[in-house]
C-alpha cells in the first residue's frame, strides 16, 4: 500500500531524513553519477532501446535484400557487416542488458524488499561500460569495418590471414570490453539476491523472478570466461602472433569453436530464463492465483542454465567428432526438456485453474507460451543427429532459433513493459492499442519466422546474400520480409501506446494489478530509498499478505526498521534471510563513469595497436580505482 | 573510536567477502578455460613440448612456489588480526607478506624474460599457451601485490569497518590465487610426464 501519508508526527520526520537522505543530484550530473538501481536501470532501458532499434534496422535490411531473388541492395561486404552486428547487438547488446541490466535492476531490490543493490557503485560501472561498449563496437559500423564473420566467428575465417582489417579487432575487443559489465552485473545480482533481502524472506519465500535472475547471473559469471579466453587467443593470434588457432603450427581451429560454444550454449538459456522470471511474475497477477509448483519451477529455473552447460557440442555435429560424443551431447540436450516441460505445465495450469484476464501483459505471455512451446518441438527435431546434419547451416536453424529469441525471449520484455509499465511511471497504458500491438507482433513474427523452416527444407542456407529466382523461394521470403514489417509495425504502436500513456495516461496508483510481490506495495514511481519500512515478508507473494502490509503501517508509525539515519540497508543470512547486520550503503559516486571512460581508451588503444598507451591507460584506470574507494560510506 | 569487535560477524560474511568469492568465480573459471584448452592443443600434438623447446624446470619453479604458499600464513594471521581490531598486528602481516610477493613477482618477471629468450611465444601453439598461462598467473599475482600495497595505504590512517572487510576480502583473494598457482603450475610442469 501507499506509504504517502505517514501515520503520526514523528513518523512524518523520519520520513523526510530518507527523502533527504537519499535525493539524488539534480540535473545531468545526478545521472552521471548516480548509484541508484532505478536510475541505472532506466538508463540500461534507453541504451537497450536504441541497440534493439538498431538491431532491428539490421534485420530489415537484411530481409529487404533477401525480399527478392538477385537483389543488390546492399553491397555483399555490408550484408556480412548488416547479419554480423544483427547477431551481436540483438544477443550482447539488447536482451541480455535489457532483461538483466534494464528488468533486472530496476525490480531485483523492488522485489527483494532491498533498497538498492548489494553494490551501487559497481553497478553504474557495469551501465557505464556497458555504455562504452556500445558505442565501441557500433565506430565499427559507421567507419565501414564491423565484425563480418557471423556473430560466432569462426575461424580460419575470421583469422587475420582471411580478415585482415581491423573488423575482427573490433569484435574481439567488443565482445571481451562488453562481457566485464555483464560479470559485473551477475556478481552484482548473484549478491544482492543473496545478501539483501528484506530480512523474513528465506529463500523459499524469494519471488520467481529472483530465482530466473540468480540462475541468469549464475549462467553469465561461469559462461563469458569460456568466451573472454576464446577472444583472448583470437586477439592474441591475430596482434601478437601466437598460433591458438593456427593448423600449421600446432594449434586447431576446432578449439575456437569448443570455447565459443561452452559459453554459447549456456548464452541461449541466460537469454531465456529472465524471460521465464517475466513470466512468472506476469502469470499469477492476472490470474490471481499462486503460480503452480513454486519449488518445481524455482528448481526448473536454476536447472535449465545448469543443463545449459553440458550441450555445446549440438552446436557441432557436422565437424567430426567421434559418435560417443554426438550421442552423449544428444542426450545432454534431451535433458532440457524435463525442466522446460515442468515450466510450461506449471504455466498452463496456472491459466486453467485460475482467473486469468487477458489484458495485454497476460496476452504477451500466452503468445510466449506458444512461441516456446513451437521453438521447442524444433529445438527437440535437432537431438536427432542426423536430422540436424541435414539442416545445419540452413534457415531451418534460424527459424527455430528466432522462435527462441525472439518468441520467447523477447515477447515476455514487451509484456514486462507493459506490466511494470505503471509501476516505473505511475500512469496506466492504454489497453486497446496494447491488444493491437500483441496481436500485430504475434502475426508478424510468425509470418516472418515461420516460413523460415520451409524454406530452410528447401536448402536455403544462412548467410547467403541472394538467391535466384525460379527455385520455389521467392515467395516465401516475400513474406518473411512483409512479416518483418508487419512486427516493427507492432513494436512501434507499442512504443507509441508507452510514449503517449506516459504523457496522457491516467494515473495508476501503487498497486493496479493487485500483483503478488514488494514492488506493489511502494508508490509509483517508487522512492529513491524504495521502501520507507523495510517490509515484513513471511510468503512469496508478499503483497497478497495483508496482515503484514499491516504490520509494515505499525512499524512505520513506531519507526521500526526505517532505518533513517544514514544510506543503511539490512544485509541477511544467504539461505535464512535472517538479519546479520545493517550495512552502510555507498551513493553517488563520479568515478565509476570515469574508469568506463579510461577503459573505453585502454580498448582504442589495444585497437590501433599502440601498445604503450595502452598500458598507460590500464595504470589511469588503476588510479581511477583508487581514487574511487578514497569514499569510504560513513560510519555511525 | 567504536569497537570493531563485532565486525567478526556474528551471523554470516560481510558483503565485500561476496563479492570477492564472485571475482574469485569468474578468475577461477578463465584459468579452467585456459588449462583445458592447454590440455586440448597438447592431446591433438605428437610430441609436447615440441622438439626444440626445452622440458619446463623442475626444482626452481618448486622452490618458488614453496615460497608463495607460505605468504598464506601473515595474509591469514592479518585477517585474523583485522577482524579482531588489532591494527599493528595486522600492517606488520601485510607488510611481510607484501615483501615476499614482491620478491616472488620480481624474480618471476625477470625469469619470464629470460624464457622469452630461449623460445618466443610466436614459435607455435604450445609456446602460446604456455606463455599465456604463465603471464596470466603473473598478472593475477601482481594484483595481489597491488591490493596490499591499497590495503596498508588505507591503513595507515587506522581501521573502519569498511577497512577491515577490505582486509579479510583480500585476504580471500590471496588463498585463491595460491591455489591457482599450484594448479598452473601443476599443469605447466606435467609437459615433463
Amino acid at each position: 500500500m501507499a506509504i504517502a501519508t505517514p501515520p503520526n508526527p514523528a513518523a512524518a520526520e523520519r520520513m523526510e531524513r530518507l527523502e533527504l537522505i537519499w535525493e539524488s543530484r539534480p540535473g545531468i550530473l545526478g545521472w552521471l553519477t548516480t548509484t541508484d538501481h532505478k536510475r541505472i536501470g532506466l538508463l540500461y532501458f534507453w541504451t537497450t532501446l536504441a541497440l534493439f532499434g538498431a538491431g532491428g534496422a539490421e534485420a530489415l535490411l537484411i530481409r529487404t535484400q533477401l525480399a527478392q531473388p538477385n537483389q543488390h541492395v546492399v553491397s555483399p561486404q555490408t550484408f556480412d557487416e548488416l547479419f554480423t552486428m544483427h547477431g551481436i547487438t540483438m544477443i550482447f547488446f539488447f536482451i541480455i542488458p535489457m532483461t538483466t541490466g534494464a528488468f533486472g535492476n530496476y525490480l531485483l531490490p523492488l522485489l527483494l524488499g532491498a533498497r538498492d543493490m548489494a553494490f551501487p557503485r559497481m553497478n553504474a560501472l557495469s551501465y557505464w561500460i556497458f555504455l562504452a561498449s556500445a558505442v565501441f563496437i557500433y565506430t565499427s559500423l559507421f567507419i565501414g569495418k564491423a565484425p563480418d564473420a557471423g556473430w560466432f566467428n569462426y575461424v580460419p575465417l575470421a583469422s587475420k590471414k582471411y580478415d585482415p582489417g581491423h573488423n575482427i579487432d573490433f569484435y574481439c575487443l567488443g565482445i571481451i570490453f562488453n562481457s566485464i559489465a555483464s560479470t559485473l552485473t551477475a556478481g552484482q545480482f548473484i549478491v544482492t539476491i543473496l545478501k539483501s533481502r528484506a530480512p523474513g524472506m528465506s529463500l523459499n519465500r524469494m519471488p520467481l523472478f529472483c530465482y530466473a535472475m540468480l540462475a541468469a547471473s549464475f549462467g553469465l559469471l561461469f559462461a563469458l570466461p569460456s568466451l573472454s579466453a576464446d577472444t583472448i587467443f583470437l586477439f592474441l593470434d591475430r596482434n601478437v602472433g601466437t598460433h591458438f588457432f593456427d593448423p600449421s603450427h600446432g594449434g586447431s581451429t576446432l578449439l575456437w569453436q569448443h570455447l565459443f560454444w561452452i559459453f554459447g550454449h549456456p548464452e541461449v538459456y541466460i537469454l531465456i530464463v529472465p524471460a521465464f522470471g517475466i513470466a512468472t511474475s506476469i502469470i499469477p497477477a492476472f490470474t490471481q492465483r499462486r503460480l503452480v509448483a513454486f519449488p518445481l519451477v524455482a528448481i526448473a529455473e536454476l536447472l535449465v542454465v545448469f543443463i545449459g552447460f553440458g550441450v555445446w557440442a549440438h552446436h557441432m555435429y557436422t565437424v567430426g567428432m567421434p559418435t560417443v560424443s554426438m550421442v552423449f551431447f544428444a542426450a545432454a540436450t534431451a535433458m532440457v526438456i524435463i525442466p522446460s516441460t515442468i515450466q510450461v505445465f506449471a504455466w498452463c495450469m496456472s491459466f486453467v485453474t485460475g482467473l486469468p484476464t487477458f489484458r495485454t501483459p497476460l496476452l504477451f505471455i500466452a503468445g510466449f507460451i506458444f512461441m516456446f512451446v513451437t521453438g521447442g518441438l524444433t529445438g527437440i527435431m535437432f537431438v536427432a543427429i542426423p536430422f540436424d546434419q541435414q539442416v545445419t547451416d540452413t534457415y531451418f536453424v534460424i527459424a527455430h532459433f528466432h522462435y527462441i529469441i525472439f518468441g520467447a525471449a523477447v515477447f515476455p520484455i514487451f509484456g514486462g513493459m507493459y506490466y511494470w509499465f505503471p509501476k516505473v511511471t505511475g500512469k496506466l497504458y492504454f489497453e486497446r492499442p496494447g491488444q493491437i500491438s500483441f496481436w500485430l507482433i504475434f502475426l508478424g513474427t510468425n509470418l516472418l519466422f515461420f516460413p523460415m523452416h520451409i524454406v530452410g527444407l528447401l536448402g536455403m542456407t544462412r548467410r547467403v546474400y541472394t538467391y535466384p529466382s525460379g527455385i520455389g523461394w521467392t515467395a516465401y521470403n516475400l513474406a518473411e520480409t512483409i512479416g518483418g514489417f508487419v512486427t516493427l509495425g507492432g513494436i512501434l504502436v507499442l512504443l507509441g501506446n508507452l510514449a503517449v500513456s506516459y504523457f496522457r495516461g491516467p494515473p495508476s496508483g501503487p498497486d493496479p494489478w493487485r500483483g503478488p510481490t514488494l514492488e506493489w506495495t511502494t508508490s509509483s514511481p517508487p522512492p529513491e530509498y524504495d521502501f520507507a519500512v523495510i517490509p515484513r515478508v513471511t510468503s512469496a507473494y508478499p503483497n497478497w499478505d495483508p496482515a503484514d502490509r499491516e504490520a509494515d503501517r505499525l512499524k512505520l508509525a513506531d519507526g521500526v526498521l526505517m532505518l533513517e539515519r544514514g544510506h543503511e540497508q539490512p544485509e541477511v543470512t544467504p539461505v535464512d534471510g535472517r538479519l546479520a547486520r545493517v550495512a552502510h550503503m555507498p551513493h553517488e559516486s563520479p568515478w565509476p563513469a570515469v574508469l568506463a571512460l579510461a577503459l573505453a581508451l585502454l580498448f582504442t588503444m589495444l585497437l590501433i595497436d599502440r601498445w604503450g598507451t595502452a598500458g598507460i591507460m590500464g595504470i589511469v584506470c588503476l588510479l581511477a580505482l583508487v581514487g574511487w574507494h578514497m569514499q569510504e560510506p560513513e560510519e555511525e | 573510536m567504536t569497537s570493531y569487535a563485532d565486525t567478526r560477524d556474528v551471523v554470516g560474511r560481510p558483503a565485500a567477502w561476496w563479492g570477492m568469492l564472485i571475482l574469485i568465480a569468474s578468475e577461477s573459471t578463465l584459468f579452467g578455460c585456459f588449462i583445458g584448452s592447454y590440455y586440448y592443443l597438447r592431446f591433438r600434438s605428437a610430441t609436447w613440448p615440441p622438439h626444440g623447446i626445452p622440458e619446463p624446470k623442475l626444482v626452481v619453479p618448486l622452490i618458488l612456489l614453496a615460497v608463495l604458499l607460505t605468504t598464506v600464513v601473515p595474509m591469514r594471521l592479518a585477517a585474523k588480526a583485522a577482524a579482531t581490531g588489532r591494527l599493528a598486528a595486522t600492517r606488520l602481516f601485510l607488510a611481510l607478506a607484501l615483501v615476499v610477493q614482491s620478491g616472488y613477482f620480481a624474480y618471476e618477471v625477470h625469469d619470464f624474460s629470460d624464457q622469452l629468450h630461449g623460445f618466443d611465444i610466436t614459435r607455435d601453439a604450445y609456446s602460446s599457451i604456455y606463455y599465456t598461462l604463465l603471464g596470466a598467473d603473473h598478472a593475477h599475482v601482481l594484483l595481489g601485490v597491488l591490493f596490499n600495497v591499497w590495503l596498508l595505504g588505507k591503513l595507515t590512517r587506522g581501521f573502519t569497518r569498511y577497512r577491515i572487510h577490505a582486509t579479510r576480502a583480500i585476504a580471500l583473494y590471496w588463498y585463491a590465487v595460491s591455489v591457482l598457482t599450484i594448479v598452473v603450475y601443476g599443469v605447466l610442469l606435467s609437459a615433463r610426464a
